[in-house]
């Protein structure tokens, strides 16, 4: 992201944090696309994207009034939207052991063939059979966020971020690579 | 370009589509619908705190002014008494 752009988005973040509604809708806007892209990445489900991104969102209104450096606004947005994910597979995985057969608690991966493509089903794949904090670091990758926001995200050091990186990337391609062949 | 990288970005394309017209409007609607009933509760539970705090000094207050009443009478029955006792010794 140039300069200039964070500069405007800045502003905007200023205007939404004064009270802005339009300021707020536009950032809603703006980002609502790639928030649904990341949070389909980490959770494999296409029924909870809308809902979880409506989670996202509202938790962002309502806590931008705290954001202290609105140029980070992306980074924390996306920070807001893993851990909203993060949470809601740790609850699915707590309700699956109280009731282990109800359907409507299984967050199974959707069936292989059922949306798209063989080359999106191998990467559904591959990405279901690593662990959601490595599938959520791999799409903060691949958002654009850096090294050192990644690690300020997660609360952990750079040096740290690379190495489970390159663990990730490698599960990520050994699954990959099996399903396609 | 690595091999997943195309399918990278249609998986973020697929969860994109994810997203219905008016997603904003509702958003913030559901926003606004959140934070009513939390500015009600956190009125109420102001409204609670204060009548609490009313009710414990009314009842300290009633304590120590039936307290002093009680002591008052007391000492005033004493004087009283005693200035019978002199009126009959003299």
């Amino acid at each position: 992201m140039d300069e200039s752009s964070t500069t405007t988005l800045g502003e905007r973040v200023r205007r939404a944090q004064r009270g802005d509604d339009a300021a707020m809708r536009e950032l809603i806007v703006s980002y609502q696309r790639r928030i649904a892209g990341f949070i389909y990445a980490i959770t494999g489900r296409s029924d909870s994207v809308e809902d979880l991104a409506q989670m996202v969102f509202v938790k962002m209104v309502r806590a931008l009034s705290r954001l202290k450096a609105p140029e980070q606004f992306e980074s924390w947005l996306f920070r807001l939207a893993r851990n909203t994910c993060i949470d809601h597979l740790r609850r699915q995985k707590l309700r699956r052991i109280f009731t282990p057969f109800a359907p409507e608690h299984e967050n199974l991966p959707e069936p292989e063939g059922s949306v798209d493509g063989e080359e999106l089903d191998a990467l559904r794949h591959a990405l279901s059979q690593i662990r959601p904090k490595d599938r959520a670091l791999l799409a903060l990758v691949q958002e654009g966020r850096s090294h050192a926001e990644i690690a300020s995200t997660l609360g952990t050091s750079v040096a740290a971020v690379k190495a489970r990186l390159h663990r990730a990337r490698e599960q990520l391609r050994q699954h990959y690579q099996s399903n396609e062949t | 370009m690595k091999p997943e990288d195309h399918a990278w970005t249609r998986l973020r394309e697929r969860g994109a589509s994810e997203i219905s017209p008016g997603f904003a409007d509702r958003v913030l609607r559901a926003a606004r619908a959140e934070a009513s009933p939390l500015l009600v509760a956190h009125f109420a539970m102001c409204a609670a705190t204060a009548a609490l705090c009313l009710g414990a000094v009314l009842l300290y207050h009633t304590r120590v002014s039936g307290d002093e009443e009680a002591s008052s009478l007391a000492g005033w029955s004493e004087i009283a008494a005693q200035a019978s006792d002199l009126e009959q010794g003299i």
